[in-house]
């Protein structure tokens, strides 16, 4: 039968729409509220996609991250405080539009082009993923040493953070995923004779640590803080977007194009996609003056970058097993339990799987803007949501989420662990990403490198002698020489600033 | 709380030497260049590298030792802030001998008294979102959540 055919009867399935309705309304409600974000909300969904078949578990991250992003703008125009990460580049000019009294055009704004937005990384990801996988098919070790290298590498080049900090967390990540039995050799390392650690640090249960564990701590100091009233949407959402959209057409463009670009870079997601496309968006406007005062002008840009990197970060992570945000790192630890690898296999003997992800991504943007809208004219009670009993409940979901991930205590044990050492490493400005894309990515690396090593009998210059590997591997060090230029050149810096 | 980057890069200076000592103890093999030690020592050297620099940065830049934020000297924040880490550490501790449900739901409940919900309001919610959890994940998805105490009931 047709792979596509397949891929529509495993979609259309009513379970499987179950799961996405649900999702969708779970992720809104995650986006939503303050402090709790689209990774987090991926992060407690494992647990809970553990025992489905894979269509309906990615369905459900897929669905729930595309809502999370979208409703993050929400507590933005209306608190002044973004739901997600994503949504902070453009929180202030958000909250300037709710204050001259252009809420509506605001939400309505954001809420149609991050729908095309999202719709625009999908188009890119269903273009260019099967073609990258026929180019992927012929790789070999050297060539998959130097994505992992260059995955690991822009995830800490990308993020905001000092470079030196960047690295840290990185080389932790990659250090935490050798514990366990080494795979060249099978020799059990750092497990300190302890079963669990054999079978290496369970990655659901340091997500689950890292990403909610830790936002739970910081949460917990200002749970007693009065939040402010929130303002109500009244009548048309989508009055006087046309003239947005004649107007902006080609902000949104750009947007989703810069967007969709940065998401398939691996390491680097939607919050930093929104960052720099609003920068764009000022360095190139007509009147870069009125940014920050309440125009839609940055907004379109930003809101559409968003929603499109989200898709286009599925590319590296299906085509070659590498992450392009912390989202998609659950993904591949998912596809894993799944049995079904990522890599350019996955196109050839999977397909219906592929185009299964394909048309739910399309699915979820489509019914963003029922369910936007829905967010959107609740949002007063939806934001109503008494924090001190939401903590708690989260805190459960936690615990039991990371239990049911190695049916013992080990998972819950791992999950405090590793969310006390994520909330020191926030406290220091050492970035969470880097470790958890090197965790993800620790056994490929050093698997590859080892195999390389030996292909090579150690002459390093081996590792350059394909055309693919030599340009991938030319490319690293260059940023690694970037990085290095930057970090001198950081340096003299004081600590507080 | 923030450590001053010489004090967190001499930390880490330490925990980079320990990595590299206990690869010290993993065994060689024959005729195989590169044992299960290459890697881990690559990353302990990058690790110490990136400490080495937290250091003489921190060396030059004088900052205070440790720098704290206000709420560490209102006690009522520090309690509601320990409480998510020992609230993790009471599960580890007793769920097991006491079963999943009374555990979680005096978990729940706790936490919302001492983050001052109403106990009229507290008390449904607790005990609705741990049959709800307990019904999810034991019921549905089969995960063998502790009986404890219920055992004979449940």
């Amino acid at each position: 039968m047709d792979p596509l055919l397949q891929a529509f009867g495993l979609v259309f399935d009513p379970f499987v729409l179950a799961v996405i309705g649900l999702s969708a309304v779970f992720g809104m409600f995650v986006g939503a509220m303050p402090g709790l974000t689209a990774t987090m909300a991926t992060a407690l969904l494992v647990p809970v996609t553990f025992f489905m078949p894979p269509v309906p578990a990615l369905g459900a991250i897929v669905t729930a991250t595309t809502m999370a992003i979208f409703a993050g703008d929400i507590p933005g125009a209306m608190l002044r405080m973004p739901g997600t990460p994503a949504s902070a580049a453009y929180a202030d000019e958000s909250y300037a539009m709710t204050q001259k009294g252009q809420l509506n055009l605001c939400m309505g704004a954001n809420l149609v082009f991050s729908v095309g937005g999202g719709l625009i990384g999908v188009a890119v990801l269903i273009g260019f993923a099967p073609m990258l996988a026929e180019v992927a098919i012929n790789f070999s070790s050297y060539e998959y040493f130097w994505l992992a290298c260059l995955g690991l590498t822009c995830a800490v080049f990308m993020s905001n953070a000092d470079p030196v900090k960047g690295f840290l967390s990185l080389f932790f990540g990659l250090l935490l995923a050798t514990v366990g039995i080494d795979p060249a050799a099978g020799f059990p390392r750092f497990t300190f004779d302890d079963v669990n650690l054999m079978g290496g640090v369970n990655f659901i249960a340091t997500m689950i640590g890292m990403f909610a564990v830790s936002e739970l701590m910081r949460g917990a100091v200002t749970v007693d803080l009065v939040t402010r009233a929130v303002p109500q949407a009244v009548g048309s959402l989508f009055r006087g977007l046309g003239d947005v959209t004649r107007r902006y057409w080609w902000n949104f463009l750009r947007g989703s194009f810069i967007g969709t670009a940065i998401g398939a870079l691996p390491g680097a997601g939607a919050d930093i996609a929104a960052w720099i496309s609003y920068a764009v968006s000022k360095r190139f406007s007509k009147q870069p003056e009125k940014f920050g005062t309440g125009e839609v002008e940055g907004i379109v840009d930003a809101t559409s970058a968003n929603n499109s990197a989200l898709g286009s970060a599925w590319i590296p992570a299906l085509v070659f097993g590498i992450p392009g945000d912390s989202i998609t790192a659950i993904v591949i630890g998912v596809l894993y339990m799944k049995g079904m690898n990522p890599g350019p296999t996955v196109f050839q003997e999977n397909p219906q799987l592929i185009y299964s992800v394909f048309l739910i991504f399309i699915l979820a943007n489509i019914i963003m803007l029922p369910l936007g809208w829905a967010a959107i004219k609740s949002a007063r009670q939806i934001l109503r949501v008494p924090r001190n009993l939401l903590l708690p409940v989260i805190l459960l979901f936690c615990l039991v989420g990371s239990f049911a991930m190695t049916n013992s205590l080990y998972g819950v044990v791992l999950m405090l662990a590793m969310g006390i050492l994520g909330w020191i490493m926030e406290e220091h400005g050492i970035p969470i990403a880097p470790l958890i894309l090197g965790l993800v990515l620790g056994e490929m690396l050093e698997q590859t490198f080892v195999q390389s090593m030996i292909k090579a009998d150690g002459a390093f210059l081996e590792f350059f002698s394909r055309p693919i590997a030599g340009s991938l591997g030319v490319f690293t060090l260059l940023i690694w020489l970037v990085m290095l230029g930057r970090g001198f050149r950081r340096a003299p810096v004081p600590a507080a600033a | 709380m923030r450590l001053n980057d010489a004090l967190l890069g001499a930390i880490l200076l330490g925990f980079a030497g320990w990595i590299w000592w206990l690869t010290s103890f993993f065994p060689s093999f024959p005729g195989q260049d590169y044992g299960p030690n290459l890697f881990p020592r690559i990353l302990a050297t990058g690790i110490g590298l990136c400490a080495l620099v937290l250091v003489l940065r921190g060396v030059r830049n004088r900052a205070p030792l440790l720098v704290v934020e206000g709420w560490v000297v209102q006690p009522r924040r520090v309690i509601s802030f320990l409480l998510i880490p020992l609230a993790a550490l009471a599960y580890i501790l007793v769920s097991d001998p006491l079963g999943f449900i009374p555990t979680a739901f005096l978990l729940l409940l706790g936490l919302s008294l001492w983050f001052q919900a109403r106990p009229l309001v507290a008390l449904p919610v607790a005990a609705g979102m741990t049959f709800l959890v307990h019904w999810f994940f034991a019921g549905l998805m089969r995960v063998p959540l502790p009986r404890g105490v219920l055992d004979s009931v449940l």
